[in-house]
């Protein structure tokens, strides 16, 4: 069986022209998809049941069994965290939020680690952005900064800038100028028309000179600005001035690096300067296929994007204190559900020193690192081969994923609701 | 030798990301981009392993060339390896510095671990080894 238009639960690209052809339960070939889809939706190892960390061994137990504990856990606990949820669909998530306000717990996403400082620049000076069919029609110019898509976004390039085709660009491949800003000479800057390497570090001070130069200002340039010579800095200014809709796409290398997301928001004001010339976007490279639906989510439902605390009874936001890293780090929190992520992988060890020290349950289909921690893990259906759900692509649009195979696995909203509910009951409601 | 570490996505680390358990993704993570000037300072040959010393621990990795990065900076595909000597301070944002470690790193003779030896030696307990 062949299935048609299913949607790559991977990236924040969400591409839903992906070809899966199903035989006997299992996904047998891909079409469409980039490296990372194929092998996520071709992805066999499973965990076949629940399990339990009995002292120094694993034993399974059945799913009920798993999800009382889930729920004890939770119940029992003083200040639980509820980590995770960019790899599940919005409806977990929503249940998630739910549980975390009965428990008065910390519900905190990954973006946390990946784009939180994006949403707190977005937060101080708003978000020039548009979705991405836009930029494929419209722009001239496409700038990546600090982002890598031929690594970590793979299809972006080809469905949406260096090789898409556009409605209103008569040659897309020749018209379109595309500029690689970065502190390492990736792949995606071999194929960038500009490339503009940047010592590490240097991106404000980069962004502030692009920001002057637009403004006229460039006598006030020194020669080079962290390695980045002044007469490059012009003809970059040049190019976006010229552009007739330029569209940046930022990444991790703005908000991991020093400044954090003073880097964003200097980003963004460089585009509401260019603006004063001529159309610009700037719009972030989202990670997880549905870490944006964890923003949406969330903030529809508390009023915050990420890292939100119910201990006072109400949503209290304030990320370096109600974020995961920092709980995890101070030894704050006594219990932790992980759901669609991997905190083991991609935290520092300090937190996972703590992860030792308390109880955790995990929502994932496969042993990862975060494994080795749990007290309990119960492994779930995927959310778009065996489930379905919504997700937010990078630029917003909402899409539901589809399912293309059907396995016994439950979804992670069919698991977290059995848990509310038997939290529920536990308070009585 | 001091190095500034960068961290951050690849094809390889990408693939192997929901096998966290196999040789490949240990491969992938414990894999310290260096500059060949870099390496050739530090007596290193492609593949030779590394102790990576950063603000809050060591851990093993191979060291292999890369064009694509300068000299004294060194890129790890992110991974429990890397965060093995990230600290945790976020500076108030929610967010480690995992673009912007200083790590000292030296010519060893030992082996990287295992992703499931880095966790045991955290207290976890390996389920699928």
């Amino acid at each position: 069986m062949i299935v048609k238009d299913a949607v790559c639960p991977f990236c924040g690209c969400l591409c839903d022209d992906i070809e899966v052809e199903v035989e006997g339960g299992r996904v047998v070939a891909v079409t469409n998809a980039c490296e990372l889809g194929t092998t996520k939706f071709m992805g066999e190892k499973r965990m076949k049941n629940p399990i339990l960390r009995d002292g120094n061994q694993w034993k399974e137990i059945t799913c009920d069994e798993a999800v009382r504990y889930a729920a004890d856990m939770l119940l029992d606990a003083e200040r639980p965290l509820l980590y995770g949820w960019s790899g599940t669909h919005g409806e977990a998530q929503c249940v998630g939020v739910h549980m975390a306000e009965l428990v008065r717990g910390v519900i905190d996403n990954t973006s946390s680690v990946c784009h939180g400082p994006s949403i707190l620049a977005i937060q101080e000076v708003g978000h020039p952005g548009c979705t991405l069919g836009v930029v494929k029609n419209r722009a001239d110019l496409v700038i990546y900064w600090g982002s890598n898509p031929i690594d970590a976004h793979p299809r972006h390039l080809s469905r949406y800038t260096r090789y898409a085709e556009g409605f209103f660009l008569e040659n897309a491949f020749r018209d379109r100028k595309v500029i690689v800003v970065d502190v390492r000479r990736t792949e995606t800057a071999e194929i960038a028309d500009e490339f503009v390497q940047i010592k590490p570090g240097g991106d404000y001070a980069v962004l502030s000179a692009l920001r002057a130069i637009v403004q006229g200002k460039t006598e006030t340039i020194p020669r080079t600005v962290a390695g980045v010579t002044r007469e490059q800095l012009v003809r970059v200014a040049n190019l976006c001035k010229s552009a007739k809709f330029g569209a940046v796409y930022f990444g991790l290398g703005l908000t991991m690096t020093r400044g954090k997301y003073k880097n964003i928001r200097n980003a963004i004001e460089l585009v509401s300067e260019l603006s004063r010339h001529t159309k610009f976007t700037i719009s972030a490279m989202r990670g997880h296929y549905n870490v944006y639906g964890s923003n949406e989510v969330n903030t529809w439902m508390t009023g915050y994007p990420f890292g939100i605390d119910f201990s006072r009874g109400i949503a209290f936001y304030n990320p370096g204190e109600t974020t995961a890293v920092d709980i995890l780090a101070r030894k704050e929190c006594d219990a932790a559900l992980i759901v669609g992520s991997d905190p083991a992988a991609h935290f520092p060890r300090r937190c996972l020193e703590h992860l030792s020290e308390i109880p955790v349950v995990q929502l994932d289909p496969y042993p990862n690192a975060t494994t080795a921690f749990c007290n309990v893990q119960i492994p779930v259906a995927v959310t778009g081969i065996d489930a379905e759900g919504t997700a937010y692509r990078m630029d917003g649009v909402p899409i539901r994923t589809r399912k293309v195979l059907s396995s016994d696995y439950l979804s992670d909203r069919e698991v977290l609701l059995q848990m509310y509910t038997l939290m529920q009951e536990a308070k009585g409601q | 030798m001091t190095y500034l570490m960068l961290t951050g996505r690849t094809v390889n680390q990408g693939v192997t990301v929901e096998n966290k358990t196999s040789a490949e993704y240990a491969a992938e993570t414990s894999t310290c981009f260096m500059h060949e000037f870099d390496m050739l300072e530090l007596g290193l040959d492609n593949g030779d392993t590394i102790r990576v010393t950063g603000p809050c621990g060591e851990v093993v990795m191979r060291a292999v060339m890369s064009e694509e990065v300068g000299m004294g900076t060194v890129f790890v595909p992110y991974g429990p390896y890397a965060n093995h000597v990230v600290a945790a301070d976020t500076h108030s944002t929610g967010m480690p510095d995992f673009k912007s470690h200083q790590v000292e790193i030296e010519p060893t003779d030992e082996e990287p671990k295992r992703v499931h030896e880095l966790m045991e030696d955290l207290g976890g307990l390996a389920y699928d080894r």
